[in-house]
């Protein structure tokens, strides 16, 4: 499994690994729902980075953020790294086609697995027609880069202000969540005065969507919220206004 | 059979809504796991891997830790919920019947539900007759409890493809193993359909303790944040909300304030029900076949 909450007795990596297959499927069942009430309530419209092949597996989902205008970008074919995937610009191109055909436009942006490209992904993005890509955490502004052809933005995501890195790596309380997205979001805010800044927040279903971890993305969303000068952008909003600078 | 053929994907927003019995919101399945660790092998779980990370057998210090959990730990389990009157799930390696009989007799006497756990701690990957195991299992646990379980759990949660079938066919009625929703489901075996119940990898001592190295207090702050949530959601629907501990755990003197910490705090609400594997299953029938 591409994460781990529980590792066998005395270690190893079993197939199949049935508690953390179910602990990830838990969010797409359960967790995913109850973090939509909140978005729902703060009326954001969030960005899906999702698996290509998730799109038909899961309908549901793909449904609900369809319905509220959420923008789809491509996040692979299936979870693993980019690096093993044999056809990388066969997977680009299936992921597209596969968020094509469910929300009728195909994806402007991309976000590798776990962010892991190879030399070559953001050369086929471009030749495959994508606007931005988002696996370089290397600023706090979009960012243009060269490719082989023309170039292309990267948009500022983040592995800091993220749960797989917080809670599954770092190991934090829930709270964490809440406290480190303040202390960057007052940081970003104050580096702002003179010129925009973009700061990221990234959740899973099955880490945040956790019934002992929503409210503090809940209270984090509220926390914000309370500026009027903020906007809740996706990732296409923020290419287009960037794109104008 | 791979999971995805055993049960399809389903939305909890899809499904009609359960009701508990007299407008109860939330069901607490209280799970003690008492485990059987072979000194001749590397130890399931470790508090201080060994200098430059070396794999000791014998595990002295690791087997220690472990062992205190038999010898004092788990008595403070049975006061407390002996004084909150809980009977708990017990899910407990068969070797344990045998090897510390003195701890399996207490939870008998004290009316605690025996689920199936295997014969000793390892992955059960790693069992060469798996058929074998599960009946010489669930056959010690039904002659000591005198009375067949009807749950099971594997160690560590794991299951190779065919478990499911051969637990079935072994005569189990419901799994823990399948930590993916928060209600039971169905799913398919080639023996006949099978029940999950909501066993937690959240509310678990390992995952927090040993694996996230939470401090000791985090115990009651996660369990109240998950108890808060799924009451109020409870509302709508029945939740089941599953609080998983072990003796050389959460019976250190460290720690088990911070777990009755987490009954005082139930204790204030109206509507909280605490049923073990077979009053969830038993419900859970009856419920879902209500029009």
């Amino acid at each position: 499994m591409p994460r781990t909450v529980l590792t066998p007795p005395a270690g190893g990596a079993p197939m199949p690994d049935i508690p953390n297959w179910a602990w990830h499927e838990y969010g797409n069942r359960v967790g995913l729902w109850r973090m939509l009430d909140v978005l729902d309530h703060f009326q954001i419209r969030a960005v899906l980075a999702i698996n290509g092949s998730a799109i038909t597996r899961y309908e549901p989902i793909a449904r609900a953020a369809h319905d509220r205008g959420w923008e789809f970008i491509g996040h692979g074919f299936t979870q693993q790294s980019m690096q093993k995937v044999a056809d990388e610009r066969d997977d680009i191109r299936r992921t597209a086609s596969a968020i094509a055909a469910f929300t009728g436009r195909p994806p402007r942006g991309w976000l590798c697995p776990g962010l892991t490209e190879t030399w070559e992904t953001p050369d086929l993005l471009v030749e495959e027609g994508f606007d931005y890509v988002c696996d370089w955490v290397l600023d706090d502004r979009p960012v243009w880069l060269k490719t082989r052809t023309g170039p292309i933005v990267n948009l500022p995501y983040t592995q800091e202000c993220n749960d797989v890195a917080m809670m599954l790596i770092q190991h934090h309380k829930a709270s964490e969540y809440y406290d480190r997205a303040i202390d960057q979001f007052d940081q970003l805010y104050a580096d702002s005065a003179q010129s925009a800044r973009i700061m990221a927040l990234v959740v899973h279903p099955y880490i945040m969507g956790a019934p002992h971890r929503l409210r503090y993305f809940r209270d984090a969303l509220a926390r914000i919220r309370e500026h009027s000068n903020v906007l809740f952008w996706t990732g296409e909003e923020i290419l287009d206004w960037f794109l104008t600078q | 059979m791979i999971p995805r053929e055993r049960c399809d994907y389903s939305a909890i927003i899809d499904r009609p809504s359960l009701k508990l019995p007299n407008g109860a919101r939330l069901v607490v399945w209280t799970i003690v796991n008492l485990e059987f660790w072979s000194i001749s092998r590397a130890m399931a779980r470790q508090v201080l891997p060994a200098p430059t990370g070396e794999v000791l057998v014998p595990d002295v210090p690791n087997w220690s830790w472990h062992e205190y959990g038999m010898r004092v730990g788990v008595w403070r389990f049975f006061d407390l919920f002996a004084r909150l009157g809980i009977r708990p799930t017990l899910s407990i390696n068969a070797r344990v019947c045998r090897e510390y009989r003195r701890v399996a007799r207490a939870a008998r006497e004290a009316g605690w539900e025996f689920m199936g756990h295997a014969w000793e701690q390892m992955p059960i990957h790693k069992v060469d007759d798996q058929a074998e195991m599960i009946a010489r299992s669930l056959d010690t646990l039904a002659r000591f409890a005198r009375t067949r379980p009807v749950g099971w759990l594997g160690p560590g949660l794991t299951e190779t493809y065919e478990t499911p079938d051969l637990l079935a066919a072994a005569g189990v009625k419901y799994i823990g193993d399948w930590v993916y929703d928060d209600e039971p489901t169905e799913i398919r075996t080639t023996y006949g359909p099978l029940i999950t119940l909501p066993y937690s990898v959240e509310l678990n001592d390992i995952p927090m303790m040993l694996v996230q190295h939470h401090e000791s207090a985090y115990f009651t702050q996660r369990c109240i944040d998950s108890f808060e949530r799924l009451y109020r959601e409870g509302a709508e629907r029945a939740k089941i909300m599953a609080i998983a501990i072990h003796p050389y755990i959460s019976g250190q003197p460290h720690r088990i304030k911070y777990l009755e910490a987490v009954y005082e705090h139930f204790s204030r609400y109206e509507g909280v029900l605490h049923w073990n594997g077979v009053e969830i299953l038993d419900w859970y029938l009856s419920a879902r076949a209500e029009p």
